[in-house]
């Protein structure tokens, strides 16, 4: 997909290829495929049934990249099946490559609201209110307090949608079960808000400090007013038309006291539940079955939860009564403005982590909190270094900074000596330090992601190492192994064959060595680190209990492209030259797809090419990018569909 | 966004936000007169209750232990001095616990399942719900104020399913009142209320769906479908109110707790709410995890509780102050608890009188963990079950085994045997046993050539600045004093034979004109084990 991703330019699309693909390659499919994949069963998660158009081919591009592989390795149709012959295989090939080599044009997506995620949710409910709901739990060292959160604990967790991210909500149900927890959360938020710890933020609301011992039911009707007034434009993000809010308005006048009170929690209860509050989308403004420029309100909002997963904060709906947001350089101000704000710790937290499989440390929690704060919070921090404080996007993989704390300043040599010196306060065991930031000079095999320690404790052996580089890195495809792979066999009588000797038999199976020639080479590169993610000089490797000298470790590698390589370090020299272009790419794709909130689609790519050669050129910073994600074509319009179409 | 890179704000509880506030509970009593009356109509009975409330990390003994002292006539310790006033309501247990040293974990699984090998079946709060439940809307309550101690998960429960599975505990007083009291679709009140916003936000929608494309269709026709689906459910479910015709609704809900006090008087309050309104009968909730390492800096203390619970390695007399303060917090819950179940009309009596409950730890000294003088204090009369305001203390250490078997059997659970043991704990009725009744034993000492034996009842000094000093009283002579290094308190076990009578024999060194043992070379129990097995219990 790379190289003919990157082969693009900005032409007219050829029309002959157009109907292509119905009359000459979907025969093929239904006569020679559709059995297995999308007949009578669906084999390998491939379906041809649903794809009938050319519209819809290209909306699984990456598919056709599979099916040609396949095609020109003569692995399908299987042995025990018809074959397919070589005009059919020679039609759907070059089919391919005629469409691969077609230009495309960029253009946004059909708007689609989405529900507002778990973490969004809890942020836009906090930033309303100005106060957090919380479980009361009290907190103690080692203690696991998973779901402090009272809507993380209340809201079923969200699932990644297409995009991988859980932001993609957008095939997430809402069911009665979820509606009944937005009402309790919306009544807890309500009671907390008129209660005495909510007397400051009500105050605020309606522009008046209360005093301490002001009591609910002495609510005026102005005050009433005043309150919904200020709320339902924050909750929902944008100006309420005053028709609108006159409704409200009109079921609280003439009432007083208890009553009013009773009035005012329900119309505010009612903004919290109704589909505009919880969904994002459904109030924005455009003209249907036309492209268009996302209206002003949704321009903020997508930018805010972007950066935030949160709403816009005050500044921001300022600059949306002007259209100012418009503007590339207001919005490139405001995206660096945002990143200087504490809430862009989100990036990292939701977007690095997601993006990264981070929270798979969390399966440390239950074995050692301690370790795992350790070595969770450095790679958040270092990620949270990268994309709020201007760095170049390639220090992902190779960066002088990183983050150092108590549990994790064993793995940094010589140079956790110019740590501050931390000294536990008398009467504590144990306890969490937070990370400093740590210049390396001396520390052997570190500096970037890749070497961090929980990095490579959260992935164990080569190939879970060699995957996770090739998918999350270097943002290869490659599927789930064949069902049917055989175990790594023993040595053979008479040999002491190492792990990699023995893999590499293994991998001599002609499918097998189909992704394992990509994945290999890169974990192997790491077999320096121990599984604590430890680097083990030649001197201090461990002997085995045979006492004979353990055999020393083979970190050399021959990438499919060609490079060799003797140790990591050497690694890292070519993934940072030769293979800068793929990275870069990955990382766009994915912060792309993070920012519009689903999976990227063909059009898409024009953009993510842009971008990537960019970055690639002007050794580009996340900051960049992240602005150049805003200033995107499909961050900034939509088309909006035509009115309701009744289903066939 | 995590706090976790917050230190400060992670690892100590946050600190008491002003004077602490009495949640008010007089609209609670006055319509107990109600319900009392109601419940009067038939010639019911009350229903009998079940709590436990489990205090974590054990106890300095010297302070908690009651020494000497009769069934009928007994001075409360300085630890118990918060509860003292409910002496007619308890009966407080001693030589409870059998096991010479103990983990954490270990202790806290035997506390409610007698033995930590009864793995396999339920504690005794959860048999005794299963036959005391009845019609209730909870079958039981399991409550706690911490997360999860994961390194010993044990640590973090008391209660055990019957297939001796932990069962998830809650730590928000709020979401228990919720869940207890505030569900929406059966509260007559909030019933009219949902079917106004249903009504509401559908219109609200409606008026969306005039201007929507095909995708915002979609998303609000799904909206609708759950829309109608909650109306469905709110005519399926019939309003509800307590029994007894409690209003729900006049409840009062607690306020977000500032603190850790705030919390657990919160919880408490929502505890005895919920007895009271029949809402469940039995409840178990800890105070805190064995193993605790919370810092109670709203009393002031900036150390683990952990660490200060080791009062015998780290001592200083800061860190028992500190570690007494702590110790008195959780008997004032106690009180706290005890206090409002009084307060509570229930029929004839008070709440209190028709329940019973149990306050204790999972181990006695809380330096070297021994299991045995574990605090045990059941407070009520169990609505006749237990004759309380006395104070037995068993000649042998007991099985708490023993006791769970007897609170089985009260409650109506026909049960041969619970954990290892199959007789029931006597005396808790008021019947006298000799298993309570000590032997008398004579004291002496006999000192020579830098040797001593003694025998007669150890005891821990009781002052305070001398956390590490043991005494053996001995009738007309000076009391003979104990100082010896961890090795020997911990190899002989002095805390486990502590209260009891032994013939202790050493060697001795004179400290201002007086004979000191300085190191232990024999240890015999009068009338119990020398060598207390089962260590690694």
């Amino acid at each position: 997909m790379r190289s003919f991703l990157s082969a693009l330019v900005f032409t007219a699309t050829l029309p002959a290829s157009l109907l292509a693909f119905e009359k000459e390659v979907r025969p093929i499919l239904e006569h020679s495929c559709l059995k297995c994949h999308g007949g009578e069963k669906v084999k390998g998660k491939v379906d041809f049934s649903k794809i009938l158009t050319e519209q819809d081919a290209d909306a699984q591009f990456e598919l056709w990249e599979t099916v040609v592989e396949v095609l020109e390795a003569n692995e399908m149709p299987p042995e025990d099946e018809p074959h397919l012959n070589a005009a059919d295989r020679k039609t759907i090939i070059d089919w391919y490559q005629r469409r691969s080599q077609a230009s495309i044009e960029a253009k946004p997506t059909v708007f689609k609201p989405r529900r507002l995620s778990g973490p969004e949710y809890r942020n836009t409910l906090r930033s309303l209110f100005g106060f957090d709901l919380e479980i009361a739990v009290a907190e103690a060292e080692q203690t696991v307090i998973t779901d402090q959160s009272l809507v993380l604990k209340l809201l079923p967790t969200d699932p990644p949608g297409n995009s991988g991210f859980i932001n993609d909500t957008h095939r997430a149900r809402l069911s009665s079960s979820i509606w009944e927890q937005y009402l309790h959360l919306s009544n807890a938020a309500l009671e907390k808000l008129f209660s005495k710890n909510g007397r400051t933020q009500l105050g605020e609301f309606i522009g008046k400090t209360l005093p301490s011992n002001w009591q609910p039911t002495a609510l005026s009707q102005d005050q009433a007013e005043r309150l919904i007034r200020a709320f339902a434009p924050r909750a929902l993000r944008r100006p309420v038309p005053e028709k609108e809010l006159s409704k409200a308005l009109s079921t609280v006048s003439g009432k007083q006291g208890a009553a009013l009170l009773a009035a005012t929690k329900l119309e505010l209860k009612a903004i919290l539940m109704s589909p505009s509050f919880f969904y994002r989308g459904l109030l924005m403004e455009g003209e249907p079955g036309k492209q268009q420029a996302v209206d002003q309100f949704e321009l903020a909002e997508r930018l805010s939860y972007f950066l935030w997963e949160d709403r816009p904060d005050e500044e921001l709906t300022r600059l949306t009564t002007d259209g100012a947001l418009s503007n590339e350089k207001t919005m490139n101000a405001q995206v660096a403005r945002m990143l200087s704000s504490p809430k862009a710790r989100s990036l990292a937290e939701s977007f690095g982590a997601q993006w990264l499989e981070i929270n798979s440390l969390d399966g440390l929690l239950g074995k050692d909190p301690i370790r795992h704060h350790a070595l969770k919070t450095q790679t958040i921090d270092f990620l949270n270094y990268l994309f709020t404080e201007n760095r170049p996007v390639m220090e992902l993989i190779d960066s002088k900074i990183t983050f150092v704390n108590q549990g994790t300043s064993g793995f940094y040599g010589k140079d956790r000596q110019r740590m501050k010196r931390y000294t536990k306060a008398k009467g504590i065991e144990r306890q969490r330090t937070p990370n400093q930031k740590l210049e390396l000079v001396h520390a052997e095999g570190r500096g970037g992601l890749l070497t961090m320690p929980g990095i490579l404790t959260m992935n164990q052996g080569p190939i879970q190492r060699g995957t996770w580089i090739l998918r999350r890195i270097l943002g290869e495809q490659i599927g789930e192994p064949p069902a049917d792979t055989p175990p790594i066999k023993g040595s053979p009588r008479g040999q002491n064959l190492s792990f990699r000797e023995r893999f590499e038999l293994h991998r001599s199976d002609v499918t097998c060595a189909r992704c394992h020639e990509k994945i290999d080479p890169l974990g192997f590169a790491l077999e320096a680190y121990d599984q604590n993610g430890q680097f083990l000089r030649a001197t201090d490797r461990p002997k085995k209990k045979s006492n004979k000298p353990a055999p020393p470790v083979d970190t050399s590698g021959k990438l499919p492209s060609g490079e060799t390589f003797e140790t990591f370090g050497e690694l890292k020299a070519i993934l940072l030259t030769k293979k800068r272009e793929p990275i870069v790419r990955n990382i766009v794709e994915h912060t792309l797809s993070y920012a519009l909130c689903r999976k990227l689609v063909r059009n898409d790519q024009p953009i993510v090419d842009a971008i990537t050669k960019n970055l690639c050129e002007n050794d580009g910073t996340w900051q960049d990018l992240f602005q150049q994600v805003a200033n995107s074509l499909p961050f900034r319009e939509t088309i909006i569909e035509t009115a309701p179409i009744s289903h066939e | 966004m995590s706090k976790n890179w917050n230190i400060e704000r992670r690892t100590f509880l946050r600190s008491a936000a002003g004077a602490l506030v009495p949640l008010p509970f007089l609209n609670l009593m006055e319509s107990s007169a109600k319900a009392a009356s109601l419940d009067l109509a038939g010639d019911s009975k009350p229903p009998l209750r079940f709590v436990t409330l489990f205090k974590p990390n054990g106890v300095h003994p010297p302070s908690w232990n009651i020494e000497g002292g009769k069934e009928n006539d007994f001075r409360m310790s300085p630890l118990m001095a918060p509860f003292a006033k409910h002496k007619d309501d308890l009966l407080i247990l001693d030589n409870m616990g059998d096991f010479g040293f103990s983990s954490h974990s270990n202790s806290t699984r035997r506390f409610l399942s007698g033995h930590h090998q009864n793995n396999k079946s339920a504690s005794v709060d959860q048999l005794i719900a299963d036959k005391i439940s009845g019609d209730t809307a909870h079958r039981s309550l399991e409550l706690t104020t911490e997360g999860l101690f994961t390194n010993q998960i044990d640590c973090s429960y008391i209660s055990y399913d019957k297939k001796g599975g932990r069962i998830p505990r809650e730590s928000d007083p709020q979401l228990v009142f919720d869940r207890l009291f505030r569900n929406p679709m059966r509260d007559p009140n909030q019933r009219e209320e949902i079917s106004s916003l249903l009504d509401r936000v559908r219109d609200d929608a409606k008026s969306l769906q005039r201007k929507a494309g095909r995708e915002d269709q979609e998303t609000l026709e799904e909206y609708f479908t759950v829309i109608r689906e909650t109306e469905k459910r709110l005519e399926k479910m019939a309003p509800v109110s307590g029994p007894g015709g409690v209003d729900f609704s006049s409840l009062k809900r607690p306020e977000g707790a500032a603190d850790l006090n705030e919390q657990v008087e919160s919880m408490l309050d929502v505890m005895a709410m919920a007895l009271w309104t029949d809402s469940t009968r039995c409840i178990s909730y800890m105070l805190g995890n064995s193993n605790s390492r919370m810092i109670f800096d709203f009393l002031g203390i900036r150390k683990q509780h952990h660490y200060l619970s080791h009062f015998f390695r780290n001592f200083s007399r800061e860190n028992i102050d500190s570690l007494l303060k702590i110790s008195l917090w959780h008997m004032e819950k106690f009180d706290y608890l005890l206090t409002k179940l009084k307060s509570y009309k229930d029929q004839n009596g008070s709440l209190l009188d028709h329940s019973i409950v149990l306050f204790g730890s999972g181990m006695g000294h809380s330096d070297n963990h021994t299991a045995q003088r574990i605090p045990i204090v059941l407070a009520g009369k169990g609505g006749g079950m237990l004759k309380t305001g006395r104070y037995l203390r068993y000649s042998k250490n007991q099985e708490l085994g023993r006791l769970h078997l007897s609170l089985l059997q009260k409650f109506g659970v026909d049960s041969p045997s619970y954990a290892n043991s199959s007789a029931p704990l006597p005396g808790l009725d008021g019947g006298h046993f000799e298993e309570y009744q000590e032997r008398p034993f004579d004291n002496w000492v006999k000192t020579g050539k830098g040797k001593i034996t003694v025998q007669g009842r150890l005891r821990m000094s009781d002052n305070l600045d001398e956390a590490k000093v043991f005494y053996i009283d001995v009738d007309g002579k000076a009391p003979v004093r104990i100082e010896v290094n961890f090795g020997d308190f911990h190899g002989f076990n002095l805390a486990y034979h502590v209260g009891t009578p032994i013939t202790l024999t050493g060697n001795t060194s004179e400290r201002n004109g007086r004979l000191v043992l300085t190191k232990v070379t024999d240890l015999k129990s009068v009338f119990g084990k020398s060598k207390p097995g089962k260590a690694k219990g």
